[in-house]
């Protein structure tokens, strides 16, 4: 039997060893495999990989365990590859391994979520904080008609793009909406159950609160399901999420918007950035990035910026699918 | 002692094959890496070995590092401590987690199941609880990142660790007559008792001994990582009881070695290592893992004959 289960994955992996060997190797990782928002990142990537005739690597945790991210960019370095682009869950954790890889030589990127600034070469960014947390804002101000209270179900308390989106958030709403009160902050550990529990616990705790924010995208359809559940029509959802999880909220209207990005682009974005990075045309200096069908895009510093965020409503989500 | 060496054969297969269909496998960094990758882990796995060999079993080991890296973190940056006595605090936080299982398995005769389903959240909660989920202690010295990210050589700083606490557990369990007694209470708790054993203090030991090597394992963990958070050692209990029993350990007690349990922990840790270096999707190592694991524990039925005790 362990014979078998070994010869199995001896001609799997002879068979994968064959195709493809050109262009420069780009191992990509996503914070976790099993979430949809990176598998849709992923077919961009794939699609870049195809155009540019790279060998795209695609690894990452399955489950919350904060040391795996390290101990794949370690096999990474170990293994040889030419580009290594991570979306960080952990910027403290991981810095010390990517440093470690350009060390060797190896060029590094960050992408969705970064690390720290001299642990990699370049960052993708998706869309900058204040500019989501500006959208954001606005569409719960919206709802709020100006005035009352809302609440943010986030992914983990830990999580850092969630907490610099928050942060961002809370200065928005200082500055502008100063009636607006962000009353409970909850976590959903990017998992739909935990978010629809949480959003119950919620409604009940603080059943002043009109709007209910969810900020990481599984948590769009669980705080929009218990919103439902809950009969309470005078609570709207909105956040950020994948159009696809949010498509039936939308239409039911307990979910009024969903914030996201093209998240398809900017896994083409990230390949290309790093294929760009390894064939040495992304270096200091450089203003521009023409990266495949997205044509030229803003290089800041070490950032490549992918552009400005986009709403889903239920009259524009029937054009997406992921 | 058939056992073993099946598994033995199957972690050379395992190596032989990784080297051939792996990038830079068969290198003496990688060695050092997966030793690096799995010393934690391995940590765990030693100290499970006498519990699960007492019929007992601890799951609050993963929890447990979790608690013992934030006391880590509180008390070298919070309350400005010297490192060498945070570090001593951390272990001293294990003793106590494992203190505390003691006193409910051994003193209250609580199923250590359950017991330790219970300190499992009660860890992790006060680890989440200490630093509202979000604190992260980092921005440790060098001289202290150095156990677990520095090494002679190839040769990785844990494995110094690995070794000592392998050759202290391998007297325990297999020289000294405290492991004959171990394995008589794992057969059965009232004949060993009738037979004279304090069972109650072997059994007490075996948790404290597993609490303190949590406290070891955090400290790895910290240096490895380089940051102390509550989330630390998730699912690292898992792990280390996969390894045990797939080192031949009988989960219903009685039986197992340390020696095993270290052909297990490779065994995992190569299999996570090198299909990684194979371009393979990890995730085939749950589903890899699953099908050792049955194999293991129908080999260990074909060798052993039936134990139904």
């Amino acid at each position: 039997m362990r014979n078998a289960a070994l010869l199995a994955l001896l001609l799997g992996a002879v068979a994968c060893r064959g195709t493809g060997e050109h262009g420069k190797t780009i191992a990509m990782m996503p914070k976790n495999k099993g979430n949809p928002y990176f598998a849709s990142c992923r077919t961009g990537a794939e699609e870049a990989a195809k155009e540019l005739k790279v060998r795209l690597l695609w690894d990452g945790p399955t489950e919350t365990d904060p040391a795996k991210q390290n101990e794949v960019v370690e096999a990474w370095i170990t293994r040889g590859v030419d580009a290594i682009a991570v979306s960080v869950e952990n910027k403290e954790a991981i810095s010390t391994v990517l440093r470690k890889a350009r060390a060797r030589g190896i060029k590094v990127l960050t992408w969705d979520a970064d690390t720290e600034p001299d642990a990699r070469d370049y960052f993708v960014n998706q869309a900058t904080p204040r500019g989501i947390a500006e959208t954001l804002a606005g569409h719960a101000a919206r709802l709020l008609g100006g005035k009352g209270s809302f609440a943010v179900i986030t992914a983990s308390l830990t999580a850092a793009n969630q907490n610099e989106w928050l942060r961002q958030l809370r200065l928005v709403l200082a500055e502008r909406y100063p009636d607006i009160k962000l009353v409970d902050v909850r976590p959903s550990d990017d998992d739909r159950k935990r978010a629809f529990e949480e959003t119950q616990t919620l409604l009940k705790v603080h059943p002043e609160v009109k709007v209910v924010m969810a900020i990481a995208s599984p948590a769009v359809p669980g705080a929009a399901e218990a919103v439902k559940q809950s009969g309470r029509t005078d609570v709207r959802v909105t956040g950020l999420g994948l159009p696809n999880d949010a498509r039936p909220y939308l239409k039911d209207g307990v979910l009024d918007s969903a914030v996201l990005w093209n998240t398809k682009d900017l896994g083409y974005l990230t390949v290309q950035a790093a294929n760009a990075l390894a064939m040495g045309t992304l270096k200091p200096g450089v203003s521009s990035l023409t990266a495949g069908r997205l044509g030229a895009v803003k290089v800041e510093g070490d950032q490549v910026i992918l552009g400005t965020p986009f709403t889903f409503t239920k009259d524009n989500v029937d054009q997406f699918n992921f | 002692m058939s056992y073993e060496r099946g598994l033995a054969l199957c972690l050379v297969l395992e190596i032989a094959l990784f080297s051939i269909i792996g990038w830079n496998f068969f290198t003496p960094g990688n060695a050092g890496e997966i030793v690096r990758a799995s010393a934690e882990i391995g940590l765990l796995a030693l100290a499970l070995t006498p519990v699960i060999v007492t019929g007992g079993i601890d799951l609050s080991v993963g929890s447990l590092l979790g608690l013992c890296a934030v006391v880590l973190g509180v008390a070298w940056r919070d309350a400005g401590w010297p490192l060498p006595a945070a570090a001593a605090a951390a272990i001293v936080a294990g003793v106590a987690g494992g203190g505390l299982n003691a006193l409910l398995v051994a003193r209250l005769g609580i199923p250590p199941l359950i017991v330790t389903l219970g300190t499992y959240s009660l860890f992790r909660g006060l680890a989440e609880g200490v630093t509202a989920g979000v604190k992260n202690y980092s921005d440790f010295p060098a001289s202290f990142l150095f156990l677990g990210q520095g090494g002679v050589g190839a040769v990785p700083s844990q494995l110094l660790v690995l070794v000592a606490a392998a050759v202290g557990f391998w007297l325990m369990v297999h020289r000294m007559a405290a492991g004959r007694t171990l394995r008589a209470i794992g057969f059965s708790p009232d004949g060993a008792r009738y037979a004279g054993v304090s069972v109650n203090r072997r059994l007490g030991a075996v948790y404290l001994l597993s609490g303190m090597c949590a406290g070891v394992a955090a400290l790895l963990y910290v240096a490895r990582l380089g940051q102390a958070k509550a989330d630390a050692g998730t699912g690292f209990e898992l792990m280390a009881i996969t390894a045990v029993i797939l080192g031949g350990t009988s989960i219903f007690g009685g039986r197992g070695s340390v020696g095993g349990t270290l052909l297990g922990l490779a065994t995992l840790g190569v299999l996570q290592n090198g299909l990684r270096l194979a371009d393979l999707p990890a995730e085939l190592a749950g589903v890899v893992t699953a099908a050792l694991l049955l194999a293991a524990l129908g080999a260990n039925r074909v060798f052993q004959g039936r134990d139904g005790t």
